[in-house]
């Protein structure tokens, strides 16, 4: 049944709403017992050791490692798509193991040419 | 005249104490009793000794000591108690302060430090509840500009995906929180959002050190993200399940350790990097980027970022001990509970005390909790031990080892658990 399924983890839900519901009355207390002094503007301002900010806090920043994000998109999704093999493995015949080495050679292959792009940083 | 609280008076101080204590009778009495009474009415009670028991009964029987035992079990068999308490939140955050107050005291033996000394009378037992208070007693200071209800929320999210982790973790025989099919997929799922929630409150608090560290911290987990996920797999090609209590039980003659010790380094590396302790702390790197993504949290938040830290590594190393080291699996050390105690009751000279309900907790269940905790501890010293040993390493460096040489030694595991399924090794039919 779909909702008996569901139904396991509606636990995992209930200790997000349980942790969610215990630490947000510390946020709540905190903010009831301690001082609050608006009295000067500078005390907000973002940290910059102690200089005054300049410019946006958020920008177009280029981290030059963005290939990686990009690669992982990819990988992520083979890394769980071996599970589902994995998992069942023991159920399966011994010559199902071998288009998953096609594949993981197919996988190799791009990532190889994927991580040597990545590392041409004159590109990103 | 003091100048440390010049316009403290303590008749102030006294009112608004009364006054809060006031506000808070007059909601428990006008909303709190009336919720009760209606959770009540819509929750299923339990039957004990062929009786339903409702609130007038468990309220009469709770101030009888002989008949306290049934409710309390009855009570610790709710999905209620299991969260709040023993598998799920109390317990972890236990661990965790014990974590924060071992490390700081492990660190400093290890730099020839004294570390925290004066606060509670034994070697700085009380430092976590002095800093406790001070946390919740300082102010919070949101950065102008900041985007308000993310960055209250984030430490709260944070704590929460932490503590959604613990609930997976099987402690016991049947002593888990969520007990579902696909656990390791679904620990796979909720690791996958701690990078966003880094992310988002590093953007949404406007100030450059948090983006900074929240763009390291977010390279950082998804490129090791693969590796931690990779390295599991030889684990489950061998037991052939994803349900953490079952692989915890495939593990009664030997430890997986054992045959696949490739991948629990490969795991226990990538445990380090998505904690971010230090050989790959680059998202907090304080010589650095000031404190990283956490730059801009004061008072509570970051108090809560820290339990939320600490939460999630107590989970991985528990992660660690179910996958790798057999769980609660161990030797019988825990003595039997004594048979006469159940048959003739507690002889106090002229007194006989027959309690019904005994033993609370079962042999297998008190010894499986104490494997579980040694090993854990084990882990978690493993984990905090680097940070006194070892410099940090740069982003290409960190980079570099999990896409080229984690993700290559994770393949080198799944190869090995492969053969020594195919060659008859393990698995059904297998020699061991």
């Amino acid at each position: 049944m779909v909702g008996e399924l569901a139904g396991n983890y509606s636990t995992i839900v209930l200790m997000f709403g349980f942790a969610v519901v215990a630490m947000a009355p510390a946020l709540v207390i905190s903010r009831m017992i301690s001082p609050r002094k608006r009295s000067n503007p500078v005390k907000f301002l973002p940290m910059e050791c102690g200089q005054v900010p300049s410019g946006e806090g958020r920008t177009h920043f280029m981290m030059q490692y963005y290939a990686y994000i990009l690669m992982f998109v990819v990988f992520d999704v083979m890394a769980i798509f071996l599970y589902a093999w994995g998992s069942s493995l023991l159920d399966l015949p011994k010559s199902a193991t071998l288009p998953i080495i096609g594949f993981l050679g197919i996988m190799f292959a791009a990532m190889a040419f994927a991580l040597h792009q990545s590392g041409r940083r004159d590109i990103w | 005249m003091s100048v440390i609280a010049p316009n403290f008076k303590f008749s102030e101080f006294v009112k608004s104490i009364l006054d809060n204590l006031f506000w808070i009778l007059l909601i428990f009495t006008l909303v709190g009793i009336p919720a009760v009474q209606i959770v009540l009415f819509y929750i299923e009670m339990p039957v004990i000794d062929g009786k339903l028991l409702t609130p007038f009964l468990a309220l009469t029987w709770l101030a009888d000591p002989s008949r306290t035992l049934p409710i309390l079990k009855a009570f610790m068999n709710t999905d209620l108690f299991r969260i709040a308490a023993f598998p799920g939140f109390g317990f972890a955050a236990l661990i965790a302060a014990g974590t924060i107050f071992v490390e700081r005291k492990m660190l400093a033996k290890l730099q020839l430090r004294v570390g925290p000394f004066y606060c509670g009378k034994v070697e700085g037992i009380l430092q976590l509840m002095g800093d406790g208070l001070k946390l919740i007693s300082k102010e919070i200071i949101i950065p102008a500009k900041a985007d308000k209800p993310i960055f209250w929320a984030a430490p709260v999210i944070f704590v929460a995906t932490a503590a959604a982790f613990v609930a997976l973790i099987p402690v016991a025989p049947g002593w888990v929180v969520a007990d579902v099919d696909v656990g390791l997929l679904a620990v796979f799922a909720i690791i996958g959002f701690f990078p966003i929630i880094t992310i988002l409150s590093a953007w949404s608090s406007n100030s450059k050190f948090p983006f900074i560290g929240g763009i390291r911290a977010l390279h950082q987990m998804v490129s090791f993200e693969i590796p931690l996920i990779l390295s599991l797999l030889g684990v489950v090609i061998l037991t052939g399940t994803l349900n953490l209590s079952e692989i915890v039980e495939s593990q009664t003659n030997f430890p997986w350790i054992i045959f696949l010790p490739i991948g629990a380094i490969i795991f226990f590396i990538t445990i380090l990097a998505e904690l971010e302790r230090i050989p790959f702390d680059l998202p907090e790197a304080e010589s650095e980027i000031v404190a990283g993504w956490l730059t801009e949290f004061s008072g509570m938040i970051y108090g809560l970022v820290q339990l939320g830290t600490y939460l999630k590594l107590y989970a991985f190393a528990a992660l660690f001990v179910v996958l790798f080291l057999g769980g609660w699996t161990g030797p019988m050390i825990w003595p039997p509970f004594p048979e006469e105690i159940i048959t003739d009751g507690i002889v106090m000279g002229p007194i006989t005390a027959k309690i019904p309900g005994l033993p609370v907790f079962s042999q297998e269940m008190l010894n499986g909790v104490v494997w579980f905790v040694i090993k854990t501890v084990g882990v978690i010293f493993f984990i905090l031990l680097p940070r006194g040993v070892f410099p940090r390493i740069r982003i290409d460096m960190l980079l570099s080892l999990g896409w080229y040489k984690l993700i290559g030694l994770a393949f080198v595991n799944i190869f090995i658990a492969l053969g020594l399924l195919y060659a008859g090794v393990l698995g059904p039919g297998g020699i061991l």
